[in-house]
């Protein structure tokens, strides 16, 4: 009874180790990925590439001009303008064959009034409308959180 | 004197004439209110400055929160008060329901009445110090703050057993606290050490006569919380807390009859509006005075309301 349990324990272990070992080899044969993006290539296909992007930012524009706490900070901004220039920046951070060439964000709201509140206020546009384009909250957090750094940018008023 | 505060800032956090109407926090991240009024998770303070006030705006927040175990019930309600998502004022008022300490009486004659409850008040100040727990997704920065908790405990007719074991009815915690939101995980974290000297969290008072411990210490408390969606959070908690009453108990004779242990609980916290959270918990508070519940840990539901402007 002993050595059946004896043996039994030694097959676990020799059966675990070679899981271990099988696990394990073609990770150590694969070489290490080239410097990793700002996110994984999957956030850019979760947003559905250029196209879902696109109708994503249509409807978060549309959400920002007319939202009754932060709508007048657009009242001077070109909304087709502003499309392009997120278009390619939510393209670009989440892993998208796009380059943003718009200017700098700290000099584009330097001269604006923006606090906190209307930061947040953004946020939930931007949830909103991932919502609406049924992009999964696991997914949308990926992209909020590559977006919220620029908080330090746009916000002027603290 | 210890109704004013609660009175006056309840009314404040109510009426509400300083909260503004279109405050700016995100969703749930002003955590919900602990049971000792800070905002939280609902046994230990977080970073996080309550209500739904941010930078430049003022907020409130009322909540109640109702536990009952096999021997004991706690209900707790109160306020709190929030400025520039920097400075956080709150009181709250605890009701625990020590029925079972009538059992003491068969121990010495303690003359402790049936049915008797502990009250305690509890005035919270916290100060965020740095950082930002939700914006700054790019580092490991967490938010940080200190805060402190004064508290004042009313035992009844179990004063003469906190003089028997040397107990304090008054108190002031200070603590430390670091919460981080890892935003593309949705996961939220939080430490806090706190110095005490609190027996269960006060509502046995403070301290303990030799041989217990009667000097402060630090204990870690830390809470573990996912958000499944953008109104709806799961989590776990636990709260290390001091054992000082145990030693002075054994030395009476007693045994471990007044062994305390860790307080944990899962949580799931649902915001069906801004101003609305609901919080529903199992919390298991290990012993509370074993010596009358023939050693039963004390476990049970927890249920918990916030509104916040």
């Amino acid at each position: 009874m002993k050595n059946t349990t004896a043996l039994y324990c030694a097959l676990l272990l020799a059966g675990a180790s070679l899981t271990g070992v099988h696990a394990q080899t073609p990770a150590a044969g694969s070489k290490p990925t080239v410097a990793a993006p700002l996110a994984p290539a999957d956030l850019y296909a979760a947003l559905g590439e250029k196209a879902g992007i696109v109708r994503l930012v249509d409807d978060f524009v549309e959400r920002l001009v007319r939202h009754p706490r932060i709508g007048s900070q657009f009242k001077d901004t070109k909304p087709a303008a502003l499309k392009e220039g997120l278009v390619d920046q939510f393209c670009q951070l989440s892993g998208g064959p796009c380059v943003y060439e718009g200017p700098d964000m700290a000099e584009l709201h330097a001269d604006m009034d923006i606090n906190k509140g209307d930061f947040n206020a953004l946020v939930e546009a931007l949830q909103a409308a991932m919502d609406a384009q049924g992009i999964a909250f696991a997914q949308q957090n990926r992209l909020l959180a590559l977006l919220a750094p620029m908080h330090r940018d746009i916000i002027t008023v603290h | 004197m210890q109704y004013k505060p609660l009175s006056l800032l309840a009314a404040l956090a109510l009426a509400s004439p300083l909260a503004q109407a279109d405050t700016g926090k995100l969703l749930l991240t002003g955590g919900v209110s602990s049971i000792t009024g800070t905002a939280g998770g609902g046994i230990t303070p977080w970073a996080v400055i309550g209500s739904n006030a941010t930078e430049g705006e003022w907020g409130a927040s009322a909540f109640t929160t109702r536990a009952v175990t096999q021997d004991y019930a706690l209900t707790s309600y109160g306020a709190a008060l929030a400025w520039n998502e920097r400075v956080e004022l709150s009181v709250a008022r605890q009701d625990f329901d020590a029925g079972a300490a009538v059992a003491l009486n068969g121990i010495a004659p303690f003359g402790v009445q049936p049915g008797q409850h502990i009250r305690m008040d509890v005035l919270g100040l916290k100060l965020r110090v740095a950082g930002d727990a939700v914006l700054d997704a790019d580092t490991w920065m967490p938010q940080i703050a200190v805060g402190l908790e004064h508290k004042r405990v009313r035992p009844g007719s179990l004063q003469s057993v906190f003089d028997f074991l040397g107990a304090d009815t008054q108190s002031t915690d200070f603590y430390v606290s670091a919460t981080k939101l890892v935003l593309d995980k949705g996961l939220l974290l939080n430490a806090t050490l706190r110095s005490t000297r609190a027996n269960q969290n006060g509502l046995l008072g403070f301290g303990a006569g030799a041989p217990g411990r009667n000097s402060r210490s630090l204990q870690p408390e830390f809470s573990v919380a996912w958000l499944l969606r953008r109104d709806l959070a799961i989590g776990v908690e636990v709260r290390f807390k001091p054992d000082n009453l145990q030693a002075t108990g054994r030395a009476a004779g007693l045994g471990s009859a007044l062994r305390e242990d860790a307080w944990k609980d899962v949580f799931i916290a649902w915001a069906p509006t801004k101003n609305l959270s609901l919080t529903l918990a199992w919390a298991d508070l290990g012993r509370v005075v074993p010596g009358i519940t023939n050693g039963r840990r004390q476990s049970g539901a927890y249920l918990s309301a916030q509104v916040a402007f």
